[in-house]
C-alpha cells in the first residue's frame, strides 16, 4: 500500500516540468552552502590552531590596535618605539624581546622585479625563538651572525615560486637599490603569507627604510615556568606608560586562539545566515512550484477524488511530494557541497594551506539533520498548496482545463 | 415493501407526448409519472406497483445548484427532483448547458447542492462530511467521463489500480490482469494513456470505474468523443454491466440510441425535469 503510494508520488515528481527541477536547484544551493561552511570551518580552525602551536606556548605577541578589533593586525600604521619594547626585558619571567617590523619592499633578482613582504627582527633573538619553537627551520644556508651584514633569509615560496630563476644561497638580491646576500632558505610553514616573506635584520631594515628606533610589533619569549597571563598583564601596565601607541594588544597564546576563534565564528555565523536565507528562498521556491503544480494538476486532483481519493490522501500526496523535493535537494546539496569543499581543500593545499577540508564538524548526524531539515522545509512549504488541493470540490476541479 | 391491494390511486394517462415512445402508456402514481412500453406491463404495474418500484436507491429532492461567477449567479439546477431504482439503466438527456452533468455530479457526490436533499439508500448524503463522501465515492460509485480522464503520467495498469489504492485495498494483480484480458487490452497494460486510442482509453476508464466493484456506474457522455463503432462497443460494455452484473447505470447523453436502451429516460431543460420516463422492468 505505502509502496504503491510512494511510487505514485515518484512518478508525478518525475514528470514535473523543468521548473520543478529548478526549484530543487534552489534548495541544493542552500544546502551546498551549509555543507561547504561546515566542511571548511573546522579545517580553518585546525589550520590556525596548528599555526599558533608552532610558535609555542611561551610567546606573548604585542600588536598595535585594540583586542576587540576583529581586524587586529591588519590595522597597522602605528609603531612602537623600539626602546619601549626592549624595556620589557626587565619584567621578571621575560627571557627575550624580539621587536619586529613588516613592510613591502621592491626586490629584484636577475632583472626580475617584485614587491615582497619583508619581516625584520634582530637575528640573534629571533633565531632562539624560531629554533626552540621549531616553527622555522633552515633547509639551506645558515643564520646570519651579524646584524648589519646585509643578509636575508628567504621564505620557502619566496625562494622557489616567486622568481622565475630560483635564487640560491650566496646569490644577491637587490632590495630598494641595495645589494643583499641570501644567507639561507626556510622550510615551508604552510601559510602563504609566511612562506612568501623575506626575513631581514632589524638594523638593515631600519637603515633601508629610514625608520630608526621603531617597531610595529614584538614577540616576547618567556622563561619556561613563567605565568603567561600574569606577565601579559605586567607588559600591558608597562606599555601603558608610553604615549606613542595608545591602543595595543598583548596576546598570550590562549588569548590569540580565542580571538581567532571569535573572528572565525563571526565569519561562520554570517555565512550560515546566508545559507539560511538561501534555504528560505528555496522553501519559497518549493511553495511556488507546489502552487503551480496544484493548479496544473487541478483536473487530476478532481479525477483522483472522483475515483475515491479522500482529502487526506490528496493532502499527503502533495505533502510527501514537496517533502521529497526538499529531500532530493538536500541529498544533491550535500553531494555537491562536499565536492566543492573537497576541491576547495585541494586548491588551498596548492597555495600552501593544508588540511582545510575536514568532516570533523559534519559527521553522520550532521548530514542526517541537514536531510531532515530539508525534508521538513519541503513539507512546511507544501502545506498551504496541499491543503488548497485537498479541499477542492471534485466537480470544480474536474471542470478545470 | 408491501402495499396490499394497491390501494393507492393510479391514473392511467394515455396519449403520449414523446415520439420514440408513442406506443407506451404512462401512469401517474403517487404524484409521479411512470412510462411503460406496452399495455401488458402497464397492467402488471397497476396490480402491484410497489413490487416493481420499491424504495428508490437514490432520491434527489428539489435540488438547486447556483454557481456564482462574480456578481452574477447562474442557476444550473432549479428544484430538480429524480428517483433512481437499484439495477436500472437511467439515461439523462438534455441540451448542453441544461444541467444534466451537474445532476450526475450531484448523484455521484462530486458536487454539493446549494439547497435540497439527496438521499442514498434512505440516508441523507447531502449532509455528509468530506471524508464520508470520499468513502462513498470510493466504495459505491464508479465514474466514466467523456474525456476518459486517465492520469497521464501513470500506465493503464496503474490507472486501474488507483481506486484500489485510494480505498486502501490490496491490489489483486491476478484479477487486474484478468480484467485487462477480458477487454482484450492485456498487451496495453504498461502503456501511458497518450499512447492509446480513444476507444482503448475509454475501455480502461471503464475498468477503472469497476476497480472497487461499485454498485453504481455513472457515465458522463461516455461515447461523446468516440466514433459510432467504438462508442457502441463502450455502450455495450456498460449495458452488459447493467444487465448481467445488475449494476445501476446512470448515463448522461444526448445520443437518442443510448436513451432508447435505457429503463428510465430523464430529460432536463434549463435545470428543470421536463420528462421522466420509466420503463417497466419485471422483477421475478
Amino acid at each position: 500500500m505505502l509502496k504503491n503510494f510512494l511510487s505514485l508520488i515518484f512518478k508525478s515528481v518525475w514528470h514535473r516540468p523543468m521548473r520543478g527541477w529548478l526549484t530543487i536547484l534552489g534548495i541544493i544551493i542552500g544546502v551546498m552552502l551549509v555543507v561547504i561552511i561546515f566542511a571548511l570551518s573546522s579545517g580553518i580552525q585546525n589550520a590556525v590552531a596548528r599555526l599558533l602551536q608552532q610558535f609555542g606556548s611561551d610567546l606573548v605577541i604585542i600588536l598595535p590596535g585594540k583586542e576587540t578589533n576583529p581586524f587586529l593586525g591588519l590595522a597597522g600604521g602605528q609603531k612602537f618605539k623600539e626602546d619601549n619594547l626592549l624595556d620589557l626585558k626587565n619584567i621578571r619571567g621575560v627571557r627575550l624581546v624580539v621587536p619586529m617590523n613588516i613592510a613591502i619592499l621592491n626586490t629584484e633578482f636577475k632583472g626580475e622585479k617584485k614587491s615582497v613582504m619583508f619581516h625584520s627582527q634582530p637575528w640573534r633573538e629571533y633565531r632562539v625563538v624560531a629554533e626552540e619553537s621549531k616553527a622555522l627551520k633552515l633547509i639551506e644556508g645558515t643564520w646570519p651572525e651579524k646584524e648589519d651584514a646585509r643578509e636575508v633569509i628567504l621564505g620557502n615560496r619566496a625562494a622557489f615560486k616567486l622568481f622565475r630563476a630560483t635564487p640560491m644561497v650566496g646569490d644577491e638580491l637587490i632590495i630598494k637599490g641595495r645589494r643583499f646576500r641570501i644567507a639561507g632558505i626556510f622550510s615551508e610553514v604552510g601559510m602563504q603569507d609566511e612562506d612568501n616573506q623575506i626575513w631581514m635584520s632589524m638594523k638593515d631594515f631600519q637603515a633601508l627604510t629610514a625608520q630608526r628606533g621603531m617597531a610595529s610589533s614584538a614577540a616576547v619569549k618567556l622563561e619556561p615556568d613563567a605565568n603567561a597571563e600574569l606577565i601579559a598583564r605586567q607588559i600591558k601596565f608597562k606599555l601603558s606608560e608610553q604615549e606613542v601607541v595608545r591602543d595595543f594588544s598583548v596576546l598570550t597564546p590562549a588569548k590569540a586562539n580565542q580571538l581567532i576563534g571569535n573572528i572565525l565564528s563571526v565569519i561562520e555565523i554570517s555565512l550560515l545566515l546566508i545559507a539560511m536565507i538561501s534555504l528560505i528562498v528555496g522553501a519559497v521556491g518549493i511553495m511556488n512550484t507546489m502552487y503551480t503544480s496544484v493548479l496544473e494538476r487541478t483536473k487530476q486532483i478532481g479525477i483522483m477524488k472522483a475515483i475515491g481519493a479522500s482529502d487526506d490522501a490528496i493532502l499527503s500526496l502533495f505533502l510527501i511530494e514537496s517533502g521529497l523535493i526538499g529531500f532530493t535537494g538536500g541529498i544533491l546539496g550535500i553531494f555537491f557541497g562536499l565536492i566543492v569543499a573537497w576541491a576547495a581543500g585541494i586548491a588551498a593545499a596548492n597555495f600552501g594551506i593544508r588540511g582545510l577540508f575536514s568532516l570533523a564538524s559534519l559527521d553522520f548526524f550532521g548530514l542526517l539533520s541537514v536531510l531532515i531539515i530539508t525534508f521538513v522545509t519541503g513539507i512546511v512549504a507544501g502545506i498551504l498548496p496541499a491543503r488548497q488541493a485537498s479541499r477542492m470540490e471534485p466537480a470544480d476541479a474536474l471542470r478545470y482545463e | 415493501m408491501k402495499n396490499n391491494g394497491a390501494q393507492a390511486k393510479i391514473d392511467v394517462v394515455c396519449g403520449m407526448d414523446l415520439a420514440p415512445y408513442a406506443d407506451s402508456v404512462h401512469i401517474r402514481y403517487q404524484e409521479k409519472v411512470f412510462y411503460f412500453c406496452g399495455e401488458y406491463c402497464a397492467a402488471r404495474f397497476t396490480q402491484s406497483p410497489e413490487q416493481f418500484i420499491g424504495e428508490p436507491l437514490i432520491r434527489l429532492d428539489t435540488v438547486w445548484k447556483v454557481f456564482r461567477l462574480g456578481a452574477t449567479a447562474v442557476e444550473v439546477l432549479k428544484g430538480f427532483s429524480l428517483n433512481i431504482w437499484r439495477g436500472d439503466f437511467v439515461a439523462i438527456i438534455g441540451a448542453s448547458g441544461s444541467g444534466k452533468s451537474t445532476a450526475l455530479n450531484m448523484i455521484g457526490l462530486l458536487d454539493r447542492p446549494t439547497s435540497g436533499t439527496i438521499t442514498f439508500a434512505n440516508n441523507d448524503i447531502s449532509l455528509l462530511k468530506d471524508q464520508e463522501r470520499a468513502q462513498l465515492r470510493s466504495q459505491t460509485f464508479g465514474f466514466v467521463f467523456q474525456q476518459y480522464n486517465l492520469i497521464p503520467w501513470l500506465s493503464a495498469h496503474e490507472n486501474v489500480a488507483l481506486p484500489m489504492m485510494f480505498a486502501q485495498k490490496n491490489i489483486n494483480q491476478e484479477r487486474l490482469n484478468a480484467s485487462f484480458r477480458e477487454i482484450g487490452l492485456e498487451n496495453r497494460m504498461a502503456h501511458r494513456p497518450l499512447e492509446l486510442s480513444g476507444g482503448e482509453q475509454q475501455r480502461i476508464a471503464v475498468l477503472r470505474a469497476l476497480a472497487n466493484d461499485p454498485d453504481i456506474i455513472l457515465a458522463d457522455e461516455p461515447t461523446g468523443n468516440l466514433d459510432s463503432t467504438t462508442g457502441n462497443k463502450i455502450l455495450e460494455m456498460l449495458a452488459n454491466l447493467n444487465k448481467t452484473h445488475n449494476k445501476t447505470l446512470v448515463v448522461v447523453t444526448h445520443d437518442a440510441d443510448i436513451a432508447a436502451k435505457a429503463d428510465q429516460v430523464v430529460a432536463i431543460k434549463d435545470g428543470r425535469l421536463v420528462r421522466n420516463h420509466k420503463t417497466y422492468k419485471y422483477v421475478e
